[in-house]
């Protein structure tokens, strides 16, 4: 994710040379080319983790707070990668993935939101034992 | 910290994966233990250890919970996944039921009011969603799985060992239509009515069912109660237009049954209700899905002529709260304001902006039998911020007058005594 990030800086600093090189509105276009790169993340726009937790509430019945699933149809989101779950979501909210749960939740989530859960789940940190 | 607690939830739950993994439950077991042959399970059951950091940290929780005066809640056993219980009428051994794959067989041997044990019940059998567990008064246990309903006679008894007498009252796949299976609300319950009928509520499963279905759900009871003999014949639906009941019980004093039902999501945080309703007859229409909760038209099915004889909800409880089970108090140790009222469990809300929910309900009823007035009974299970500490699913009343309220989401079940005499 923050290799990523560097990546798209350098572009910005240098875009001279590309076919995205204008004189006005280099940055926009830009994150536009950048857009167009990585079409599932906002590079730009890191999610917040702390308001995240907050944003939770709402996953939490099923996810749990802490990303343990609560239900036996939710599976587990603690430490899933952030692009993933920023997929996922918008999937839902699209209508591209669908399930009874998901696509009414994703629809009352707006880029910011998806991006700060995403942030907050995928931080929480776990550990795995498997069966001998 | 979190981190910890975390650490530690996801262990317990691979060293149950992993004891389930090593004790795979045969397909052919049911057959054999119908015929009364063992199976070849090995004799120790595991246990649930009910000691440590995860009871410390649920006895911690309940010290926030509030209820009326003289009231005391404590924890009564840590159980995985508990959902609805059945208490054994003669022994007060505790069966929980789980949406996964086992049902529970709580004990309280030394009777100080605290389960000593907490073991699988019937690991010889592979069961799935076993969500339903209800006793008939001479002691046979039904438990009503997403599409099989079993009966365990003498449970009570059997139950100490992995091989327990079982026979099937509704075959694998009978109970719905193979098609209908869904993960979606097919969480059963069951009781067993006065005149020994088993009754089942099959929730529909979708949030609002598209017009196609109307025949098959009528016809199968689906987004119902259907009722049958305890041998599984004779099967009729006893009420419909029901959503998605998981909660129901029978009033003793008039033999009304009164369950609870989750309505439509999506259409606003303060709309529809929930509900409790009373079903005083058979063939009663309860108004979905052109009702998705109390008087509220579902968008689905506004423009459609709506039946003349909807039955409207006794009690209409705060939107998407999530009523799940319910029981009829009748019990001594309680004052008499609680007597023949009904105790039941809102699970809480998981897609409403702030969240709501998480609590006991009491609702007392008139002296015609119609319902009175509900209010919270115990509730401190949601932090000001809107973060579940547990999710009550049911409410089951232990022989000495005590209630027990089951957890899914921390696993346990509480016991409420009162002491303020």
């Amino acid at each position: 994710m923050s290799r990523r990030v560097n990546l798209l800086k350098s572009m910005r600093r240098t875009p001279r040379g590309t076919n995205c090189s204008a004189r006005r509105h280099v940055l926009q276009i830009s994150l536009f080319c950048a857009a167009l790169l990585f079409p599932p993340i906002d590079a730009a726009v890191a999610g917040n983790a702390a308001a995240g937790k907050t944003k939770a509430v709402k996953c939490q019945a099923c996810h749990g707070l802490d990303g343990i699933s609560k239900l036996p149809e939710a599976p587990h989101i603690a430490g899933q990668p952030e692009p993933y779950i920023i997929k996922s979501l918008r999937a839902y909210r699209q209508g591209t993935r669908k399930d009874e749960m998901m696509s009414l939740v994703a629809k009352q989530l707006n880029n910011e939101d998806i991006e700060d859960i995403a942030a907050y789940y995928s931080a929480i940190e776990f550990s795995v034992k498997v069966p001998q | 910290m979190k981190t910890l607690a975390c650490g530690a939830m996801s262990a317990l739950a691979i060293a149950f994966a992993s004891s389930a993994f090593a004790q795979a439950p045969s397909a052919g077991n049911l057959e054999k233990l119908s015929a009364f042959k063992t199976t070849g399970t090995p004799l120790e059951i595991p246990e649930i250890p009910q000691t440590g950091s995860k009871a410390e940290a649920i006895k911690k929780t309940l010290s926030r919970v509030k209820m009326p005066n003289g009231f005391k809640i404590s924890l009564y056993a840590i159980v995985p996944d508990a959902r609805h219980m059945a208490v054994g009428p003669t022994t007060g051994v505790v069966f929980v039921g789980t949406r996964k794959s086992k049902v529970w067989a709580v004990t309280d041997r030394d009777k100080d009011r605290v389960a000593d044990e907490v073991k699988e019940f019937a690991p010889s059998l592979a069961m799935k969603i076993p969500n339903g567990v209800c006793f008939s008064r001479d002691g046979f246990l039904y438990v009503a799985e997403q599409n099989r309903v079993l009966v365990f006679p003498a449970a009570e008894f059997f139950y100490e060992s992995p091989d327990v007498a079982a026979f099937e009252v509704v075959k694998q796949g009978e109970l719905i239509p193979v098609g209908e299976e869904s993960y979606n609300h097919t969480a059963r319950v069951c009781r067993i009515g006065a005149d020994g009928k088993l009754y089942i509520t099959l929730g529909q499963p979708l949030n609002v069912f598209a017009p196609e279905k109307m025949d098959l759900y009528k016809k199968t009871g689906i987004g119902g109660i259907v009722r049958m003999t305890n041998e599984g014949k004779e099967r009729e639906v006893f009420a419909w237009g029901v959503r998605n009941s998981v909660g129901m019980d029978f009033n003793p004093r008039d033999r009304t049954l009164w369950f609870t039902d989750n309505q439509v999501d999506g259409m606003g945080d303060d709309i529809p209700p929930g509900e409790i309703n009373r079903a005083d007859k058979p063939g009663l229409d309860f108004g979905f899905p052109y009702y998705g909760g109390g008087k509220t038209r579902t968008n689905e099915y506004k423009t459609a002529q709506a039946p003349a004889n909807v039955v409207f909800p006794q009690v209409e409880t705060v939107a998407h709260a999530a009523d799940l089970g319910m029981t009829f108090y009748n019990g001594r140790m309680f004052p008499q304001r609680y007597r023949g009222g009904i105790f039941s469990a809102q699970h809480g809300s998981w897609n409403r902006t702030t969240p709501v929910g998480a609590r006991v309900m009491f609702t007392s009823l008139k002296e015609d039998g119609t319902a009175d007035k509900s209010e919270v009974f115990a509730e401190g299970w949601m932090t000001e911020n809107g973060e579940y500490l547990g999710r009550p699913v049911d409410v089951a009343q232990l022989p000495d007058g005590s209630i027990l309220v089951s957890d899914d989401f921390a696993g346990a079940i509480y016991r409420i005594s009162y002491e303020g005499r």
